[in-house]
């Protein structure tokens, strides 16, 4: 079946990050003046407005950050996922990444609790970082 | 603060509201306007600023709703008129 | 504007036929964005992420919001024009409600209607002149932290409501001892707490003791949102709490008007606020009586 939820809108932007997630690896952009290492991917450094950077890689572990359940879908495609775990991810590098818990019931997710990347294929194009428990 | 600068508000202006089928946002607008003028008591070319909270994207059949749009259903031309965001 | 002579009277306005059009849901799908593709949609979403988090950090959690939804739903049945009137809840139908965005329930919402609202601002020497009774502004304050809910390390204090708030009230000349009352931007009753919190009325996690003991339903010793709100009443955005400030100031709110009606201290000094986006934007006004 058709892949049925939204897909990333790739722009010039965030190229390089999805481009990285089809290759099972998450890029940043980390700010050569100042070290920050910035999410979502943009011009300048937030902190110091440099422009220069090196792309780094994540080791893909963190823990989560906050974390909501859906019990209603807003969109048809999330109909079968019902509860779904939707939560912020703070990566050990620092960048914090909106993405969903798997692997796990929702009872079972918590702040702080370690989590560790798993991709999701949804389109030759298109993987997306999903993340869960780290055992 | 300077007293002498002060504002304040004078009137406020209601419609009737939760489900009111058959009717666009625009009219929402123009009707808690004519009625915040009229509670005010004050004639509408008083009226030259609007500030219109950012709306919502127009449902198909509808335009899209600017300040510009309410002032002309209102018949003003502001000095100053803006979208507030939110 | 006004103090510049650009403008003699300035109108706000609201208007939407959320109810009963589909342009809150073409609203939410274009607010998402790129959080669409995980399944993140709207305000609900965003507000229990940072709900969530404030439970994690704080004692916080339905047991709290369900004094905030239940008094708010008491001032709505004192306002014959609120959505919600003759609609009573108690603490057992807020408990027993479902979850749209957990930790939210359903009465954790703001209200989707049809409607709309408008003010009118204009100098307080013109004021003097007109029919009603001025409700002054005597401060504003605005902050705006504007980083997205899933970057933001505020999600649970303090936000723009701290700085807003000591701005407002320093232009003003009152502290928050004389506040009488507060009209609180309620989108989601976890709002109304950090909000509250933010303007120092109790620290973190002291929400539920504070208002605990009826303290801001009909009766109480700080009312807030006594025209019901947006739980309540209906949505507005930042004129739901900004009218009804206005009206109990002039003294035009019948059954659920502050003072003897509804034994509580009449209303010379009231907060009102109004957030942007998910606590990336916040503006406090004083409103009061001269």
């Amino acid at each position: 079946m058709a892949y049925n939820k939204p897909l990333p809108r790739v722009n010039g932007d965030n190229q390089e990050f999805w481009e990285g997630c089809r290759n099972h690896e998450l890029k940043f952009q980390q700010c050569a003046s100042c070290g920050h290492i910035r999410f979502p991917a943009s011009l300048v450094c937030p902190k110091c407005l440099c422009s220069d950077f090196q792309s780094i890689v994540s080791t893909g572990t963190g823990k989560v950050y906050t974390y909501a359940v859906y019990h209603v879908a807003f969109h048809q495609g999330f109909l079968e996922d019902l509860p779904y775990v939707v939560a912020v991810v703070e990566l050990q590098e620092g960048p914090r990444l909106l993405t969903n818990i798997v692997g796990c019931s929702p009872e079972e997710v918590s702040c702080e609790m370690p989590v560790t990347v798993a991709w999701e294929n949804v389109t030759p194009d298109i993987s997306l970082p999903m993340f869960k428990p780290l055992i | 603060m300077d007293r002498e600068k002060t504002h304040a508000i004078v009137g406020v202006g209601y419609t009737p509201q939760g489900r009111v089928p058959g009717r666009t946002s625009l009219s929402f607008h123009l009707e808690a306007c004519t009625n915040a003028i009229n509670d005010a008591g004050i004639p509408k070319d008083h009226i030259d600023g609007l500030i219109c909270y950012r709306h919502f994207p127009a449902p198909s059949d509808e335009n899209d709703l600017t300040p510009h749009l309410v002032a002309q259903h209102l018949g003003i031309e502001p000095n100053y008129l803006s979208q507030d965001a939110n | 504007m006004l103090d510049a002579g650009l403008c003699r009277y300035v109108l706000i306005s609201y208007g939407h036929n959320a109810f009963s059009s589909a342009s809150l849901f073409t609203m939410l799908m274009d607010f998402a964005g790129d959080d669409a593709v995980f399944g993140h949609f709207g305000a609900t979403g965003g507000y229990a992420l940072a709900a969530r988090r404030a439970m994690h950090e704080f004692n916080t959690g339905p047991q709290t919001w369900k004094h905030i939804a239940v008094a708010q739903r008491a001032w709505a049945n004192l306002n014959p024009h609120a959505m919600m009137h003759g609609k009573p809840m108690s603490f057992g139908d807020y408990l027993s409600s479902k979850y749209v965005v957990e930790p939210l329930r359903l009465p954790d919402n703001c209200l989707v209607n049809d409607g709309g609202r408008a003010v009118i601002i204009t100098t307080l020497e013109r004021a003097r002149d007109l029919r009603h009774r001025p409700a002054v502004i005597l401060g504003l304050g605005q902050h705006n932290p504007s980083v997205q809910v899933t970057q933001s390390g505020t999600l649970t204090g303090s936000t723009g409501a701290r700085k807003a708030c000591e701005t407002a009230l320093s232009m003003a000349g009152v502290t928050r001892d004389d506040v009488d009352a507060c009209q609180i931007y309620d989108c989601f009753t976890y709002t109304v707490e950090l909000t509250l919190q933010d303007y120092g009325f109790f620290g973190p996690g002291e929400g539920e003791s504070w208002f605990s003991e009826g303290t801001i339903g009909p009766g109480g010793r700080m009312p807030v949102n006594t025209s019901g709100g947006q739980l309540s009443e209906a949505y507005y955005m930042g004129l739901t709490p900004l009218s009804e400030a206005t009206m109990q100031i002039m003294g035009r709110c019948k059954d659920r008007q502050l003072g003897p009606a509804t034994q509580t201290k009449e209303p010379s000094i009231i907060l009102v606020s109004d957030n942007g986006g998910i606590l990336q934007a916040h503006s406090c006004c004083v409103l009061g009586r001269i």
